[in-house]
This record gives C-alpha cells, sequence and structure tokens, in this order.
C-alpha cells in the first residue's frame, strides 16, 4: 500500500500534461458548440477524437495502430484522471467509444473493423448502443427485436427505447433476438445498423431535465435490411459478447463518476459558506452535518475505487468494482439532494445550461435541483441500483437466487 | 495510489488470524464475560510471538513495522473481541511516548514486561479545547491534579499517558499506576474494560514529563498521537462488523423459513448488500487513514476523522441489521453475536463517536460556524 505512483506513472502523467497543454480544445471552443446528445460530435470534438487517436491518446491501453501507446492499466486510470482534471472530456460519444468500438474490435471482422470501429476512432463516426426495449428493460435479456436471415440479408423488426445518443448516431449496435425458441440469453445476436437505413425511424425522448435537448429515443425498426455480414462475433453469442464488453468498461468507468462526485463536492464546499451564512444556528447545524457526510461519500468512493482497481491491475478478482457503480451513483444523487436542499427556496429557479461544453450530455449538469433530477439516469440505467443489489447479493455473496 | 496489500502485509493478517483462532476462540471471550476468566493466558501467548513490539522502533528491541501494519493487527483484535493490553498499548500509550520523541519504556513494552494506556478523555469527551485535568509547576517538576474518564484498561495498565492542561497550553506525563486512583466503570463489553482515574496532587518529573505545557509543539504531538488511537479503534470497530456481516451472511444463506433459505428473499438480499457496502467503505476509509499516517501526508487529519466517522456509521447498520436478521437466537445470551455487537458499539463511544467526527470535519473543510 503506497499513496504515491511509481515514477514511471508520474513520467507518464507529466508527458500527458504537456501534450495536454498544447493540443487540448479550449474551454471558449467547446462551450461555442456543445455535445446535444451523445451521438453528437461536434466538429471540435471529431477534431479532438483524431489529434488523440493521431498522437496515441485516445485509448492508451490499446496499439499505436488503434489510438494507443500499449499503456498499463494504472497509466490509462491517470490518463482518465487527468483529462477529467484538464476539463477536457475524452468523447462526447461514450458509448461509441467506451463501448461499441472495443466490442467491434474484440468480436468483430476485419471489415467491420475498418468500417465502423475505426470511423469512430477517427472522430468520422459516432455510434449508439440498442439494447433496451418496452419490455425489455432490468430484464434485459426479454429483449424481442427479431432478425431473421433472408438469403443474405437480415431483416429487423422491433422497437428499441431509451436508446441514447439515436437522434444524432451514424449507426446502431443493436441487439436482436435470432433465435425465438433458445434459452432467451443464449438467442440474441448483434448487428450492426445503418441510422439512416430504410425502415429505421427515431423519435427523441425528452426528458424531464432540459427537454429541448434529448439524448434518449425510441428507434423503430420495420423490416429494416442490413447484408448479413453485418452481424458482429457468433450466432446468438450476444448476451455472452454483451457482458464481455461492458466488463471493459467497468474498469475504468468508475473514474469518471468518482471525479463527477468530487468535482460536485468541489462546487458545494464553494458555495457553502454563502449559503450556510442564510441559515439559523440550528439549520447550519443539520445542513453542515448534511455536507460533511457527503463528503465523507466522496473520499469512500474514491478509496474503494482505487481498492478495486489496485486488485484489477493485479488481473485479481475485485467484488468492490461491482460496488462501485450503486456507489457512486447514488452518492452524487445525495450531493444534489443535499446541496439543493441546502439552497432552499433558490433551489427551484430553472434555468441551468444543458450542457457546459466539457462534460459528455449524460453527466448531471445545471442547477442542483436540475443535477439531483438528472443524476436519476445513473441510478436507472446500466443497470438499476436495485438490480445492482440483487447483482452484489446473488454474486459476491452466494445468496440463493430463489 | 497502490491501495492493495503487500504480500508481507496479507501474510502478517493470516498469521494474526490463525494466531487469535487458535489463541483466542469465542469461549475465551466468554469466560471473560461470565468473569470466568481473564486475557491473561492469551497475553501470554501474544508476548511470546513479540506482538507488544510490533509497532516498536527495532532498536528498542521490536519489529520495527509501520501503521499499516499495526492497522492490520488492530483489525484481527477486534474481529477476535481478544480482551488484551495490546489496543492501548500499542495504539494508545507508544504513539504519544513516539510522538513525544521518548523512548522511555520502550523496551519494556517491546519485551512484553509492561502495559500502557492513554489518560485524555474527561467526561467523555476526548477533544477539548482547554482540559480540566491541571498541570501546575512545582520548581522542576508538575503537579497534576484532575479526573480522566474512559480510560481504556484503566486498572490494569502499568503506566498511564496523562495529558494535562498547564497555564501556557496543554502537557503530557507518564505516570504510574500506583500514583494514580482507578476506578472500573461497569461496562457491556468487557473486553474493552474502561475506568475513571483520579490525579490528585500527583508530581510528576524528569523523563516522566513527556511534554511540557507551553511546549508549542506538544498540541501537536498530541493530536497526532491520537489520530494513531483513533485509526486503530476504526480499525478494530470496523472489523468487528465485517465479522458481524460474515456471520450474518451465512445465517441467511443456512436458516430456512417458509421452505427456502431467508436469504432468498430479496428484502434481506439488498440489506445484506448494504451491509456489505458500509464495510467496504469503512474499512476503505480505515485503510487510507492508516497509510496517510503511514506516509504522514498532509490529509492524515481529515482521513482520520473520515474513519472514524464511517466506523461509527458502519457499526450502526451493521449491529442493527446482525441482530435483527439473526432474528430470536441473535438475541440470547448464549449465542456468540452479542460480543462483536458490543465490541462495535463500543468501539464508536471511544475516542469520538461518528458524530462526534462530523464535527471535526466540519471545521477542517471550513463549514464551522464563524465565532
Amino acid at each position: 500500500m503506497k499513496l504515491r505512483f511509481d515514477d514511471d506513472v508520474e513520467a507518464f502523467r507529466a508527458e500527458l500534461l504537456a501534450w495536454l497543454a498544447i493540443n487540448r480544445p479550449s474551454a471558449a471552443e467547446m462551450a461555442a458548440e456543445p455535445s446535444v446528445s451523445t451521438g453528437h460530435a461536434p466538429a471540435w470534438a471529431r477534431r479532438w477524437t483524431r489529434t488523440m487517436f493521431d498522437a496515441g491518446w485516445l485509448v492508451p491501453g490499446w496499439p499505436p495502430e488503434r489510438g494507443g501507446r500499449n499503456a498499463g492499466p494504472i497509466e490509462s486510470l491517470v490518463y482518465i484522471e487527468e483529462l477529467a482534471k484538464a476539463r477536457v472530456p475524452r468523447t462526447t460519444n461514450v458509448q461509441g467509444l467506451g463501448i461499441v468500438a472495443p466490442s467491434i474490435i474484440d468480436y468483430g471482422t476485419d471489415a467491420q473493423i475498418r468500417h465502423y470501429a475505426m470511423p469512430i476512432l477517427r472522430g468520422e463516426a459516432t455510434a449508439c448502443l440498442g439494447m433496451s426495449e418496452p419490455n425489455a428493460g432490468s430484464d434485459l435479456a426479454a429483449l424481442t427485436t427479431r432478425a431473421v436471415l433472408e438469403g443474405d440479408q437480415w431483416v429487423i423488426n422491433g422497437q428499441k427505447v431509451w436508446t441514447s445518443g439515436a437522434n444524432y448516431a451514424d449507426f446502431c449496435f443493436l441487439f436482436c433476438r435470432t433465435d425465438p425458441h433458445a434459452p432467451k440469453h443464449q438467442g440474441i445476436s448483434i448487428i450492426i445498423v445503418p441510422m439512416d437505413t430504410p425502415g429505421v425511424t427515431v423519435r427523441p425522448l425528452p426528458e424531464i431535465i432540459h427537454p429541448d435537448q434529448p439524448d434518449l429515443n425510441e428507434v423503430f425498426l420495420t423490416d429494416v435490411t442490413v447484408p448479413a455480414h453485418h452481424l458482429v462475433g457468433e450466432l446468438n453469442n450476444g448476451w455472452a459478447m454483451a457482458n464481455g464488453s461492458l466488463a471493459h468498461e467497468r474498469a475504468m468507468v468508475w473514474v469518471n463518476a468518482v471525479m463527477g462526485l468530487e468535482e460536485s463536492l468541489a462546487t458545494l464546499l464553494v458555495e457553502a459558506p454563502a449559503l450556510l451564512d442564510r441559515l439559523t444556528p440550528i439549520e447550519r447545524t443539520l445542513a453542515v452535518d448534511q455536507i460533511v457526510q457527503v463528503a465523507i461519500d466522496t473520499q469512500a468512493a474514491r478509496c474503494l475505487g482505487y481498492r478495486g482497481f489496485a486488485k484489477f491491475a493485479r488481473g485479481a478478482g475485485a467484488p468492490e468494482q461491482a460496488l462501485m457503480k450503486l456507489y457512486a451513483s447514488e452518492a452524487r444523487q445525495r450531493v444534489a439532494l443535499v446541496a439543493a436542499e441546502i439552497q432552499g427556496a433558490d433551489a427551484v429557479v430553472a434555468g441551468g445550461v444543458a450542457n457546459d461544453g466539457h462534460h459528455a450530455v449524460d453527466e448531471p449538469q445545471g442547477t442542483w435541483l436540475e443535477q439531483y433530477f438528472h443524476s436519476f439516469a445513473n441510478t436507472i440505467s446500466a443497470g438499476a441500483s436495485e438490480i445492482q443489489r440483487n447483482i452484489i447479493a446473488e454474486r459476491i455473496l452466494g445468496l440463493p437466487r430463489k | 495510489m497502490d491501495f492493495e496489500f503487500t504480500t508481507d502485509q496479507l501474510e502478517l493478517r493470516a498469521n494474526a488470524r490463525a494466531v487469535l483462532e487458535a489463541a483466542c476462540p469465542a469461549t475465551v471471550v466468554r469466560a471473560v464475560y461470565e468473569g470466568t476468566g481473564d486475557g491473561t493466558a492469551l497475553w501470554g501467548q501474544l508476548v511470546q510471538l513479540d506482538w507488544p513490539g510490533l509497532a516498536i522502533p527495532e532498536e528498542h528491541g521490536g519489529m520495527g513495522l509501520g501503521m499499516v501494519e499495526l492497522a492490520i493487527v488492530v483489525e484481527e483484535l477486534g474481529r477476535a473481541v481478544a480482551p488484551t493490553p495490546l489496543l492501548a498499548t500499542l495504539t494508545q500509550f507508544v504513539p504519544l511516548l513516539r510522538e513525544a520523541g521518548s523512548t522511555r519504556l520502550l523496551q519494556e513494552i517491546a519485551a512484553g514486561t509492561v502495559t500502557g494506556t492513554l489518560a485524555l478523555a474527561e467526561d467523555g469527551v476526548w477533544h477539548r479545547p482547554r482540559m480540566h485535568t491541571t498541570a501546575r509547576r512545582d520548581g522542576r517538576d508538575w503537579v497534576l491534579n484532575g479526573v480522566k474518564s474512559h480510560v481504556l484498561d484503566g486498572t490494569t495498565a502499568d503506566w498511564l499517558a496523562v495529558v494535562a492542561q498547564g497555564n501556557d497550553g496543554v502537557g503530557a506525563f507518564v505516570v504510574p499506576a500506583a500514583a494514580v486512583v482507578a476506578t472500573p466503570i461497569e461496562v457491556m463489553d468487557p473486553t474493552l474494560p474502561i475506568a475513571t482515574v483520579l490525579l490528585n496532587d500527583l508530581t510528576v518529573g524528569g523523563e516522566d514529563v513527556l511534554l511540557e505545557p507551553g511546549d508549542p509543539a506538544a498540541a501537536q504531538a498530541i493530536e497526532r498521537a491520537l489520530q494513531t488511537s483513533v485509526t486503530a479503534m476504526a480499525c478494530s470497530t470496523v472489523a468487528s462488523c465485517r465479522r458481524l456481516f460474515e456471520i450474518t451472511l451465512d445465517y441467511a444463506k443456512q436458516r430456512e423459513q417458509f421452505g427456502r433459505p431467508i436469504g432468498s428473499f430479496q428484502a434481506l438480499k439488498h440489506r445484506l448488500a448494504d451491509l456489505y457496502l458500509a464495510v467496504e467503505r469503512a474499512a476503505s476509509l480505515a485503510w487510507f487513514a492508516a497509510l496517510t499516517i503511514a506516509e504522514d501526508d498532509d490529509r492524515r487529519a481529515i482521513a482520520v476523522a473520515m474513519a472514524k466517522a464511517a466506523a461509527g456509521e458502519c457499526q450502526r447498520l451493521v449491529v442493527r441489521d446482525a441482530l435483527q436478521l439473526h432474528g430470536g437466537i441473535g438475541f440470547t445470551w448464549e449465542h456468540d453475536l452479542h460480543f462483536l455487537l458490543k465490541r462495535a458499539k463500543v468501539g464508536d463511544g471511544l475516542l469520538g463517536t461518528a458524530a462526534c467526527h462530523r464535527a471535526h470535519l466540519a471545521e477542517f473543510l471550513g463549514l464551522a460556524a464563524p465565532a
């Protein structure tokens, strides 16, 4: 156990910081043209992705031809931390870079990598992830969007919902049922569907906060046909691939969650003196205790994250990682709520910005109360908190399913 | 930050656990509870294994291990509900000697021939801007007067480190047990026995003066020593909670009602998931605090207060649910569960509760009301 990183990691950090200072997009540039959806990459974001790709800073853990520099897991962690500290998004197309491109690289054909993964890495295309359906949310494996192979074409019919970024994405990484007779986890496949394919209709779902900039969408698929070679990986192996590629992300995705939490706390601590001065002594005491508790939550999130990561970096099992999604998303919700409550009546004032430019749009932004509402995106999506508790209980603690 | 234990540290934990499982089974704890035994034999074994010298520098006959290693051993004491003078001696007495730069008694402590404790709290308060216990100068000596509360091992420790208020500030002194009047308090957990200690015109001089009142470094040295004590108590408490959690989890898997294990009900699954999270949260903060002390990092004051606060928050949840989920059996004296329940509660009460440390944090974070 030690607090500091080794010298070679610090050298890596120094090299990154020096490079960032010269090459990063400016705050003004980002604010002038903020991303309005996780499928939307403004011109600056496209240039930024390309710049990072060319310099081997896009996915440091990958080889140079994929936009990396073969960095180890600790360096990759430092990389994500430093980008967040510098207030530069790694990408505006979170699912594209984080899940879709790595999955295609892991499971796709050379042609798929060339035509779909590499354009994401070079900032030329964005992707969305077609998973949830009206009747397949927490029970994702119940999905019914049907793909039938007719000759050398897939014919797809069905409906997706909560598809982040579908309103701007170039293609969808679509989870379909390809064997309706197999057990539900075993009949799912992944098919790449360009969003401009006839029969694909996107209907944005305005959200409770900033309805003018929807990120979530319904996607209707009516007799959509794509070539047979758009199947990614093995037929009917989609569920296993989903778990594989999501696991990719889990090792690192907590860092952004923790840094978001730290940023929220830091903002609250800056605002606190003025807010607290308006309160009676007893109100103040109650409020301060709430702030202190979220400060402890924040440090704990950092420590839990590092704890799981230290085991992961050694190639060991890290049950702490399964805790992080649940803990960090709920802690973020508490910070926003505590801050809004201390604001009192002023919390109800609307009008925070939808996107300040330097965050991906799926991160809570705006006023504290707006952030509070927005934070439910993180406790509901990607496995709701209740599902996370079931997973922890059954897979980590070994409690019986029935 | 590398937040995984080294191979040596993991080995230390495994060894400590094996020793205590053999030397301190629940029957030993029960004997202490029922007044039919004490921790003497256990202490004898720990001395033979050189445990008293763990955190004492090698030049004074110890092993010279650091705060992380001390935390690991203390966790095992909490897990085993061990009735031993080790906690008070190594985490309350020695740290104040060390921070004061004194080598007094270190050799004897490492050899296991002498034990010690800390007499700091007054009326159950560990952090007080001004102590009621006074230190009055008398020539080259100091005269101590006052009452100290909640002194761990107060009737059995051979030596006490006493913190007292002089005119020009706070000071620290070493006094022998024979020079004070220690009155045992009947406590719920006899494995952490406490006493009230009366200092009546007690004259202290020479090398027994650890930190002179008026010494500008005294207050900080006491604070730093206390950080070690507080972190150790947090570690002990979290480890008791972890054991409680493990026992409760096992019980939920085995106990059947309505024809199925009670742990298959989602209401219990979610509670157990939350207990697990509470334990991991508190444990990681306790280790972080230990690490900031080991490396003397600037964040140590905040990290220590967070660790003790989180330990208190953890026991609040774990004690409640461990007792509740065990149902009637956990409510009986003959079940061993209550040893851990009580140890965890006492661990929160000693050296500042969760609320007390959150109040410290409010100050550290600049949130305290302007004077």
